[in-house]
């Protein structure tokens, strides 16, 4: 895949995830039932550990969703190294909260785990991106 | 076409060269260097997540040992016991049993949201129905979170016994600490106990690991099973009397009670 065609993958994950974790966000501010068919959402929402140093996690990841998307429709070697590392980043952390959520919380929201999907897929493609630009040799 | 600073166009001169032939590695960082990039940040992104998490989750349990101090009264003891006040409440119900429509709550003691729901939406509907003989609520605990939830629900039911059930849950709620932090200690509930009229708080304590309560809890977590409830806060509306349909909220919002609840008085 091109450059190019890696770029638009990698923005429109990223606009997957930010979607999902502005809903989720939206539902932690507005107090809202989360539509939940693993019937754990509410308990995973309102667990200790639904926030990082008093900042909700799906505003965490939303922040981390639209940074991803910015570096996507930037070229360049900088943007990539940058992107890569914040997805990668974010893929550490997702698998903590998936192990949270089975030994910690012992409840699974369908939403959070359907954005640690995303975010393995977003480091795929950005690691993709990175090989896809690396000079060649010589 | 290229143009020289001090003469003729000169074709080919500063011509770019063409994209797929661009190989700079002079500039390009070398790959292990910006491997290490990558992997610094990544690792401190996640590090710094992961520890922010721990110590939240754990700072929690701080905040959860607030308990009152010895022959202090509890944290909104006034106006529970103004918003409860000379309403009739028998077991785990609240309300004229005789009122047409019945509001049932499912909720853990721990829940946040089932707290929010206490806090800005029962005093509304209590006002608005209860207190004038239209709704009874009744009460269902579960005790899912922890072993905190647990040992509040037995109170709280223990409290039932005595006909004070919502007066102890209102508290609990106003009360509430960090899941499992041990926010539910003894000093809390014998706060408690001292804060709600008519309520024996000794008793309370007494009853709370007796058989009856044990069984009262299991034909709470029964009743829960068996509608299917999976989360908190989750309500069930009907005529008394009736059959409860699951009531769907989008909010906590009491307009949203409201309305259904008007729609079975017929206003």
């Amino acid at each position: 895949m091109t450059d190019r065609g890696l770029r638009a993958a990698v923005a429109l994950l990223a606009l997957a995830g930010a979607g999902i974790a502005a809903y989720l966000a939206y539902a932690w501010y507005a107090d809202a039932t989360i539509a939940c068919t693993t019937g754990g959402c509410e308990t995973v929402q309102s667990s200790s550990y639904a926030e990082v140093a008093g900042v909700p996690v799906p505003f965490l990841g939303l922040l981390g969703y639209l940074a991803i998307f910015a570096l996507a429709l930037v070229p360049g070697e900088s943007a990539r190294t940058v992107g890569t590392a914040l997805a990668l980043g974010g893929l550490a952390f997702s698998l903590y909260l998936v192990l949270v959520q089975a030994f910690a919380i012992e409840a699974f929201c369908q939403w959070c785990l359907a954005s640690d999907l995303i975010m393995l897929l977003l480091a795929a493609a950005t690691v993709a991106r990175l090989r896809a630009g690396q000079p060649a040799p010589g | 076409m290229a143009r020289t600073k001090h003469g003729p166009p000169v074709p080919g001169v500063y011509r770019r060269p063409p994209h797929r032939t661009v190989n700079v590695p002079a500039k390009a960082r070398p790959p292990r260097r910006r491997a290490y990039v990558i992997a610094g940040i990544a690792v401190a992104v996640a590090l710094g997540l992961m520890a922010g998490s721990v110590l939240s989750a754990r700072g929690g349990d701080d905040t959860g040992s607030s308990a009152p101090p010895a022959g202090a009264e509890v944290f909104g003891a006034d106006v529970v016991e103004t918003l409860f006040a000379g309403i009739p409440q028998g077991g785990n119900a609240l309300g004229d049993p005789g009122a047409p429509v019945t509001l049932v709550e499912y909720a853990d003691l721990q829940c946040p949201f089932c707290a929010q729901w206490a806090a800005r939406t029962l005093p509304d509907l209590v006002e608005d129905y209860v207190r004038s003989g239209d709704l009874r609520i009744e009460f269902r605990g579960m005790a899912f979170i922890g072993e905190d939830s647990e040992t509040a629900l037995r109170a709280a039911l223990a409290a039932g016994e005595q006909d004070r059930l919502w007066n102890f849950v209102d508290l609990l709620y106003l009360n509430q600490g960090a899941e499992n932090g041990g926010w539910v200690s003894a000093d809390l509930l014998a706060a408690i106990g001292r804060s709600v009229p008519g309520l024996d708080g000794g008793l309370v304590e007494q009853r709370m690991g007796s058989s009856e309560v044990t069984n009262a809890l299991q034909a709470h977590g029964d009743a829960a099973a068996a509608a299917g409830i999976t989360g908190t806060p989750s309500f069930e509306l009907g005529r008394t009397g009736g059959s409860l349909e699951r009531l769907e909220v989008g909010s906590l919002d009491a307009d949203e009670f409201r309305a259904a609840i008007d729609e079975l008085l017929g206003r």
